[in-house]
This record gives structure tokens, C-alpha cells and sequence, in this order.
């Protein structure tokens, strides 16, 4: 009778220490980003999206030139070449198991959206996918979340 | 690769976050070698070294050492 409650309460004792590990392993993942980059690299990545969002809202517009439409396509590169920059200067700067989960977590995303792509080509030849659901418009949104499983799987490893 | 670093540090009364700071780098860093999860570099693990005062191999045993 007494055995299944000590169990319990033993179970429950893990899961609170764990989560407690978790939310200052978030915590402390939160203090390095703020160490590292300030809120740099958050501003110049809203920066980039809102540029995004601006060009995918003018090329809805009726806009004909063609010249223009492609100018407006690409209004969004040198705002992410930015943001890009701030991540690496913030990588520079990170100690060596920082850096080591970083490259972890990126050799964990590579292979994932190597087999994602493939994947969905596959099934696309398959059972032809709606190219308004899958096309690169809204598939480049997914590559972030890969890099987040693998960075979740690495950050794993080392606590 | 197993180290003496956690009882080095207690030895001193330092926290993970002291030892981290004084060495440059996270104190998730100094856990995951505390635990022997992660191996530093040369570099690291010289500094660590030169602060306890100690040659690296009294500090880190090679376990695959033959």
C-alpha cells in the first residue's frame, strides 16, 4: 500500500528537479543570448521579417514591371545578410562548447532538410503535392525549426 | 576522460559560475566537463591548469591510456 505512494512521490520529486533543471538551463540559454548578442540579433531578425512580410504584401499588388517585382523579391537579402552577420560575430565570441553545440545543432539541420526536401520530391512525383502548400514560399519557414531540433538535441547532450 | 576538476573546485569553494568566469567561459561549460561529458581543448584545459596551480595530467586521466 505504502511501496506505490513512496513510488510516486519519488516520481513526482524527479519530475519537479527536472523541470527545475529545465528552466534554468532556459534560463542560462536566455543570459547567453543576452551576453552574446544583446538584443541585436533579435531587432535585425524582426527587422528582416517585417522587410519580408512588406515584400510578400507588395508582391500580392498588382505591381506589372517586371524589374520591380524582382527588386522587391529580393528587398529582403541584405536585411537577412545583417542579421546573418550578427549571428556569426556572436558565434565568434561564444567559448568552446557553445560553439562545438552551435556546429552540432547545424550538422543535425543539414541532413534533416536534405532528407525533408527529398522526402516531399519523392511524394511530390508520387501523388503530386499542391504546389501552393509546398512550394518554397512557405517551405523555407520549416529550415529554422530543424536547426532548433538539432540545437535542443545537442544542448541535450552536454547537460 | 575523467578529471579532478569538481573536487579542485571544491577544494577552492568556488561555484561552477565562479570557476566559469574566472576561466572565460559558460558554466554550462565547466558542468559539462565536470561530468565528463565534454573534453576541453588544449588551451582550456592548460588555463585550468595554470589557475589550480596543477600540470594537466594530474588533473585529467586518460582513461583510454594504456
Amino acid at each position: 500500500m505504502l511501496t506505490p505512494l513512496l513510488h510516486r512521490k519519488r516520481k513526482i520529486a524527479q519530475a519537479l528537479e527536472e523541470s527545475e533543471g529545465a528552466i534554468t538551463s532556459a534560463g542560462e540559454a536566455l543570459e547567453r543570448t543576452k551576453r552574446i548578442y544583446g538584443i541585436r540579433l533579435l531587432v535585425r531578425g524582426l527587422l528582416w521579417i517585417s522587410i519580408y512580410a512588406l515584400s510578400r504584401g507588395l508582391l500580392e499588388l498588382a505591381i506589372v514591371e517586371q524589374w520591380l517585382r524582382v527588386v522587391i523579391a529580393l528587398l529582403p537579402v541584405p536585411f537577412f545578410a545583417w542579421w546573418l552577420w550578427t549571428w556569426m560575430k556572436g558565434v565568434s565570441e561564444m567559448d568552446e562548447l557553445e560553439r562545438r553545440i552551435e556546429l552540432e545543432a547545424l550538422a543535425v539541420a543539414f541532413p534533416l532538410a536534405v532528407i525533408f526536401l527529398m522526402t516531399l520530391g519523392l511524394l511530390d512525383v508520387a501523388i503530386a503535392l499542391n504546389p501552393g502548400d509546398f512550394s518554397p514560399r512557405h517551405l523555407w519557414a520549416m529550415m529554422p525549426l530543424l536547426y532548433y531540433v538539432g540545437l535542443y538535441r545537442a544542448k541535450r547532450r552536454y547537460q | 576522460m575523467k578529471n579532478r576538476l569538481k573536487v579542485l573546485r571544491a577544494e577552492r569553494d568556488w561555484s561552477q559560475a565562479a570557476l566559469a568566469e574566472q576561466l572565460g567561459v559558460s558554466r554550462q561549460t565547466i558542468n559539462a566537463i565536470e561530468t565528463e561529458k565534454y573534453d576541453p581543448s588544449l588551451p582550456l584545459a592548460l588555463k585550468i591548469g595554470r589557475l589550480f596551480g596543477q600540470c594537466v595530467e594530474k588533473i585529467f586521466v586518460d582513461t583510454d591510456g594504456k
